[in-house]
């Protein structure tokens, strides 16, 4: 018979095999008609040759038909298996197109989770993961000064060290140097306004790798003193002021009253630092002083495979010889060195990522409370599984369908939680008082939409996996036999049962978070600050250096403007100081004390101080406690009176007068005169939040005028903002290349310094609503679903004579047990949790027993809420019908 | 048998193999005889485009096979046409049928056309 081994037959066992069966094909052929040559009279041996001859290529046929029929085979597979996905397609459309309740609330479900999750992170996209706008933007790092004696950190440098740590360096291709400006652009066409920009060494915008769009940037011999006067301008300038005319290169503007040429334009989307517009070279003064820190930063680019590390231990060998040489300039001066991005957005960091936790419990409790709605339709479908199961479909088979309708709602649910991320993340940037920062862009990117399908994916499988083995883990035989409650009921309330524990213990924790962010941000806001910020206009405004060389100039434009204002009606008084509250204005000295010996190197008496004009304390609402303020006649140069904060009071002269004590800025022997002092003005925060206050004192601005001033306005007018225009035609009337800026009430100016604060809180307690209201949906979801299987045996309970109390206690006491369950898991989650939101705090211990406690008494009462509808039905079961049942 | 058996044209051994599974079905290597038996041996089918035919048409859905066995209790593939198959039968019965009274008619002409 067959040459083929009988084993071969075995193969079959795992499908066709096409090999044996085009062989015992041909075979045959050859065999038949070998045999058909002997009954016509031919030997067998010389039949087999005719029969083999007349065949022809055997392998080739046989290697012919092997090709077609795995080909076929191939494609029969495939259209098996499309077939198969289209009829679970099409069989899971009819299945959710009947319930469609179910089907709303599931996708609705997923799309909110799915929506928030994906819009939080497309916030932690743009601030913590996209790269920065320079080049190789993680190999730049910001390196500032800091002294621990004076906690002093992230400090302005000096220049003279600048150049030690740049020349000094082995791990850095290059470090340059910046610091803040802003300058009044004027003359043209448009009117003088005031712009933030920068002052930057040459080499630094070639170190971050970012070309000018037209032009050149800096060249070395710029930054010199008396040098040419060059700017280079930012592409959104250019766009506004100049039209996005390529020929201004070369042109000449005027700024701050003096003649620059500008040699170039930076590209769009490059900002520096931050929110600059225009920037010019950084000229050193003609004697720079190693203890001058007075220059905002300096920014280096990592060498080849150079880490943060290295370089950090670099720098700190070069600063430690600085202070063995300069004992008493750099006593205790450390360079600090962090990433740029950390630099940048390091305070944004913990805040965005505690949210991104946040809402990924939010979307956890929505995951939960979709599976629990998939396990409370698997009960009600369990007969039919049970039918399926009978009549032949395997198990497999009814977890493929199971799984194939949860990934349905998933994808639904994506595609609309995507749509609702799309609408939401442009609205991120109204998170931002202001402008939003240049290197942080909201926009839905490759990486946000691959982010929301990963989500959907997950959610999908996280709550369609359990319900899916659940429902189809069930004997037909008991199913069918006992109907609606089947044999899988049991252990199914016990897992929704343990679904809705997770959602409430979840939603505890989200709100101990909530509760205790806007606890701590009602304490920042009910600081008291010293100052009554209510009804005050403030606007900043700046003299050019030309016009106004001479001091008593200055002194007559504020005096003229003054009087002008306070004529104007609704003012009440105006003041001014160089820095209002809050604004970040500050500079700090060391102090000397007459009669008392110098300090110990890193042991300096530091305050803070600044020009102030006599109204300016009764402007903000800040009383003098002792001897007097500021007066009028502080007003010549031999007027060497000061007036300090309480604080100054306390630490300089412990238990004694400070009036008429002598103080001097900077060291016994520098020229500076001796400063009287005059008044104890009360304490007010001048730090933003929650900054404490320090020593400071208050010079009159009469005796010294300088350049730039903040104008505070106190006016009787309700919206301080109406002021506005009368005080800029003050302005222009005396001088219209004079701009006035950072136009805003005091209130704006308090509000906007707690911004971070009242949105990291708002958010978290909208979240934390969210998921206590999904929570409550979850718990009505098992109660109700709980009295419905219990109807009947409530019906007997009602008809033997129970009260309307005794069913409402019987089902809320059900209730009650998970929502104590949960609460007491969610207390010991918050509870580990605390440690994270620590470091946001303030005026608020993390175990706060005041969250403590209200959190389970809120959970408590929207838990009664949730099991009360229910437990309330069940009082109204009829015992009649409900006995009648089935 | 004429010296040299005439080669199929492209395609007619599709029509052919159909056309002997019309009467039932049939092991490959009885086709083969069925079809030199019919054509009086003018056409040979050659057993190297016989059996990829078969197996092309049962890719195509025009035949299925099934193993059965033979009246001399030998395994064997028999090929079986499909509803399919004898559709594609009916048509391409039809359009031979003109192709070759189409043909004949030139071949038969006796005037050159105008």
């Amino acid at each position: 018979m067959s040459d083929t081994p009988r084993w071969r037959r075995y193969l079959r066992f795992w499908g066709p095999d096409h090999r044996a069966d085009v062989d015992d094909e041909l075979a045959f052929h050859l065999e038949t008609r070998e045999r058909d040559l002997v009954a016509a009279g031919m030997t067998p041996t010389a039949a087999r040759a005719q029969a083999e001859r007349e065949f022809g290529d055997v392998r080739g046929i046989r290697t012919a038909c092997v090709k077609i029929d795995e080909r076929r085979q191939r494609h029969a597979h495939r259209l098996e298996v499309t077939d198969a996905m289209w009829n679970d397609l099409t069989f899971t459309a009819r299945t959710l197109r009947k319930s469609p309740g179910f089907t709303l609330t599931a996708i609705l479900c997923i799309a909110l989770g799915v929506g928030i999750t994906t819009t939080i992170f497309s916030a932690v996209n743009a601030i913590l993961l996209r790269p920065l706008p320079y080049a190789h933007p993680d190999r730049l790092v910001a390196i500032y000064s800091g002294s621990a004696a004076i906690n002093a950190h992230h400090s302005n440098i000096s220049y003279l060290d600048y150049l030690s740590w740049r020349d000094e360096n082995r791990t850095f291709t290059g470090i340059g140097m910046w610091t803040w400006t802003s300058l009044t652009l004027s003359g043209g066409d448009g009117e003088a306004e005031r712009l933030e920009g920068a002052e930057v060494t040459p080499n630094l915008f070639p170190l971050l790798g970012v070309d000018p769009l037209v032009g050149r940037t800096f060249v070395k011999g710029e930054d010199r003193a008396g040098g040419d006067r060059v700017l280079l301008l930012s592409y959104g300038l250019w766009q506004r002021r100049f039209g996005g005319d390529r020929a201004i290169v070369g042109r000449t503007v005027t700024v701050d009253g003096l003649p620059y040429t500008v040699v170039g334009v930076m590209p769009r989307r490059f900002a520096f630092p931050d929110r600059g517009q225009v920037w010019i070279p950084l000229t050193p003064r003609p004697q720079e002083l190693r203890e001058n820190r007075m220059y905002a930063g300096a920014i280096g680019r990592l060498a080849p495979g150079v880490s943060l590390a290295q370089a950090r231990a670099d720098l700190a060998t070069v600063s430690a010889r600085l202070q063995r040489e300069y004992t008493k300039e750099n006593f205790g001066w450390v360079t600090e060195v962090s990433t740029l991005r950390d630099d940048l957005v390091g305070d944004l960091r913990k805040p965005v990522l505690i949210l991104f936790g946040a809402v990924t419990f939010v979307l956890l409790i929505t995951c939960a409370n979709v599976a629990n709605l998939m396990l409370a339709r698997g009960a009600a479908r369990e007969r039919e599984m049970a039918i399926r199961t009978a009549v032949g479909a395997g198990r497999g088979r009814l977890v493929r369908q199971m799984l194939t309708e949860s990934m349905t709602l998933a994808v639904l649910g994506g595609v609309l939680g995507g749509i609702f991320a799309a609408l939401a993340v442009p609205l991120l940037r109204f998170a931002f008082p202001g402008d939003v920062p240049f290197y942080i862009t909201f926009s839905v990117d490759g990486a946000t939409l691959g982010f929301a399908v990963l989500v959907a994916a997950l959610a999908g499988a996280l709550f369609g996996i359990i319900p899916a083995f659940r429902s189809t883990h069930l004997e037909p035989s008991r199913a069918l036999r006992e109907g609606a409650r089947g044999s899988g009921s049991l252990v199914r309330s016990r897992l929704r049962r343990a679904l809705v524990v997770t959602e409430l213990a979840l939603s505890v924790m989200l709100l101990a978070g909530a509760m205790l962010l806007i606890r701590s941000y009602r304490a920042l806001e009910g600081t008291d600050l010293g100052f009554d910020e209510h009804g005050i206009l403030s606007m900043r405004i700046s003299l050019p250096e030309s016009g106004y060389a001479q001091p008593a100039k200055r002194a007559a434009f504020y005096q003229q403007l003054f009087d002008r204002v306070a004529a104007l009606p609704g003012v009440q008084v105006v003041g001014s100081a160089q820095g209002i509250p809050f604004s970040g204005w500050d500079v700090q000295a060391g102090m000397s004390i007459e009669g008392r010996p110098a300090p110990r190197p890193g042991h300096a008496f530091i305050s803070h101080f600044q020009e102030i004009t006599p109204d300016y304390f009764k402007a903000i609402g800040v009383p003098i406690l002792r001897g007097r303020g500021i007066a009028p006649a502080d007003r010549d140069s031999s007027a060497h009176v000061g007036v300090i904060n309480q604080i100054f009071a306390e630490r300089a002269f412990p238990g004694e007068n400070p009036i008429g004590k002598r103080v001097k800025i900077g060291d016994l022997d520098s020229p500076d005169p001796w400063i009287t002092i005059v008044g104890v003005a009360r304490d007010f925060r001048h730090y933003r939040l929650p900054q404490p206050m320090g020593p400071a004192i208050y010079l009159p601005y009469f005796a010294e005028p300088v350049l730039t001033q903040t104008l505070a306005i106190r006016t009787s007018l309700a919206d301080p903002l109406s002021l506005v225009p009368a005080v800029r035609r003050a302005i222009r009337d005396i001088d219209a290349e004079v701009p006035a800026y950072q136009i805003q009430t005091f209130e704006q100016v308090v509000s906007r310094s707690l911004w971070r604060q009242r949105v990291q809180g708002q958010v978290l307690g909208v979240f934390a609503a969210l998921a206590l209201l999904l929570a409550a949906v979850g718990l009505y979801g098992v109660i109700a679903y709980a009295v419905a299987q219990r109807t009947r045996e409530l019906g007997v309970r009602i008809a033997l004579g129970a009260t309307r109390r005794n069913v409402l206690a019987l089902v809320m006491g059900q209730g009650a047990r998970l929502v104590v369950a949960g609460a007491c898991i969610g207390l010991a989650g918050a509870f580990a949790l605390t440690s994270v939101v620590a470091s946001l705090l303030y005026g608020v211990e993390p175990t706060d027993p005041v969250t403590f406690l209200a959190t389970p008494i809120v959970l408590v009462i929207v838990a009664m809420l949730a099991s009360w509808l229910p437990a309330w039905r069940a009082t109204k079961v009829d015992p009649l019908v409900a006995m009648r049942v089935e | 048998m004429p010296a040299t058996p005439l080669d199929l044209l492209q395609g007619t051994l599709d029509l052919l193999i159909l056309k002997t599974l019309a009467w039932g079905p049939a092991h490959g290597y009885a086709i083969a005889r069925w079809i030199q038996h019919l054509t009086g041996r003018v056409l040979t089918v050659g057993e190297g485009s016989l059996y990829p035919a078969l197996h092309r048409l049962e890719e195509r859905g025009a035949i299925t096979s099934e193993w059965r066995l033979t009246e001399h209790n030998r395994r064997a593939k028999f090929y079986r046409l499909t509803t399919k198959g004898r559709q594609q039968l009916r048509a391409e019965t039809a359009t031979w049928t003109q192709f070759v009274d189409a043909v004949g008619k030139v071949l038969r002409a006796t005037e050159q056309p105008a």
